[in-house]
């Protein structure tokens, strides 16, 4: 009973810091309807429940500021522009900082070396190494991104932190124990998707209207980039193919994601600035 | 193909409920529990609809003392007309259950 009764005190008091956390991530012109939110909490009966009606101002949040960045994005001027193209390629340049350091600091640590083929006393003997690595870099990452403010950056990483943790899980059962390759063929996926979102988040920031072709050539370029990486690095045939694959499909989806954003951003454009609440105005 | 705005079964299930009573101020929490729309899910969608024209928000002091104001909600005249028409259009498959016991799954 007493554990019960801690546990929902516990529940009561992360639901009120989470919503005071999420109301400073919010603009105080926009704040209208994660305060509707808030005030309808204390109706909640236990804390539990107002834990699960507090996460929902989540997605309320991203959807608020998503709507107040767009209305700034087709202001025109300059800051509104750049400022956020700038900031997500400087948190994705960041976490580069931050991550290739690290891998070559593990490895030094684990007494192994950095191969890109199957070699005795190569860093595969520590499987957990690189996935550690990549994984705890992509949250880095995140959170970089996040405190600059470069929402783009920071759902990037989000995905890939999902995607790298499922590929991980599925190549440790698969049984393989290359991890080395597996890091190699990661970093090309890494490479490709990376450029290819980044351009495509400068064309958003930058280009009043946006073209399908303009994405598609940014998958283009991250492919032929990562792809003439990836072949300097590792010459074996095998690795190559399966180098080139990843690198192709990674292309594809950053192309595809751009062109998602394009299409996106070419509707919301094409409807002209969102108007703001009626309290909002009033305000 | 794009979707056609306000015509999910998370709005439409909104908007009915709204429309069972289109003159009276209905709470968040309530459209919650009625609906069975978590709250990341049903503020969006009244975001929406308020930015579209079609709900009419306000502030109201709580009947328990001490407690923030509430954010009420009911249908504006054009809320409630495009709501009736969304509801009418919709496929059967579509529609929120409530509704399609109400109307037979017409």
């Amino acid at each position: 009973m007493q554990i019960r009764g801690f546990t929902e005190r516990l529940a009561d008091r992360l639901a009120r810091q989470l919503l005071r956390w999420l109301h400073r991530r919010v603009e105080p012109g926009s704040r209208e309807w994660l305060d509707a939110l808030t005030a309808e909490s204390e109706c909640a009966d236990n804390g539990w429940q107002r834990l699960r009606w507090a996460l929902g101002a989540v997605p309320l949040v991203w959807t608020i500021n998503r709507r107040r960045h767009m209305n700034e994005a087709t202001r025109g001027t300059v800051r509104a522009r750049f400022a956020p193209g700038v900031a997500n390629v400087a948190a994705i340049a960041g976490w580069y900082a931050v991550i290739i350091p690290a891998t070559y600091g593990a490895a030094r640590f684990f007494h192994c070396t950095l191969y890109f083929g199957d070699q005795p006393g190569g860093c595969q003997e520590h499987p957990f190494v690189f996935g550690s690595i990549v994984l705890g870099g992509a949250v880095l990452g995140m959170l970089t991104a996040l405190a600059w403010r470069a929402r783009f950056a920071a759902y990037w990483w989000a995905v890939f932190s999902v995607v790298n943790t499922v590929g991980f899980v599925w190549f440790l059962g698969s049984g393989i124990a290359d991890v080395p390759r597996y890091g190699a063929t990661q970093s090309a996926m890494l490479m490709a998707a990376t450029f290819g979102v980044v351009l495509a988040a400068i064309m958003r920031e930058t280009l009043s209207r946006r073209s399908i072709a303009a994405h598609l050539i940014a998958g283009t370029i991250s492919f032929a980039a990562a792809d003439s990486l990836i072949r300097i690095r590792d010459s074996q045939l095998a690795a190559d193919n399966v180098n080139h694959y990843a690198v192709l499909g990674s292309a594809v989806f950053a192309a595809i994601l751009a062109g998602l954003i394009g299409r996106y951003g070419s509707r919301l454009s094409a409807k002209g600035p969102m108007d703001r609440t009626p309290t909002e105005r009033s305000l | 193909m794009p979707r056609l705005p306000n015509t999910s079964p998370q709005t439409l299930s909104v908007l009915e409920l709204l429309l069972e009573s289109p003159r009276s101020w209905h709470y968040g929490y309530a459209l919650s529990q009625l609906t069975r729309l978590k709250s990341g899910t049903l503020y969006p969608i009244l975001m929406r609809l308020a930015d579209q024209g079609l709900l009419e928000t306000r502030w109201a002091e709580s009947e328990q003392p001490g407690r923030p104001p509430r954010h009420t909600y009911r249908l504006t005249a054009e809320g409630a007309k495009t709501a009736r028409a969304k509801l009418a259009e919709t496929a059967p498959a579509k529609m929120p259950r409530r509704l399609a016991s109400v109307t037979g799954g017409r």
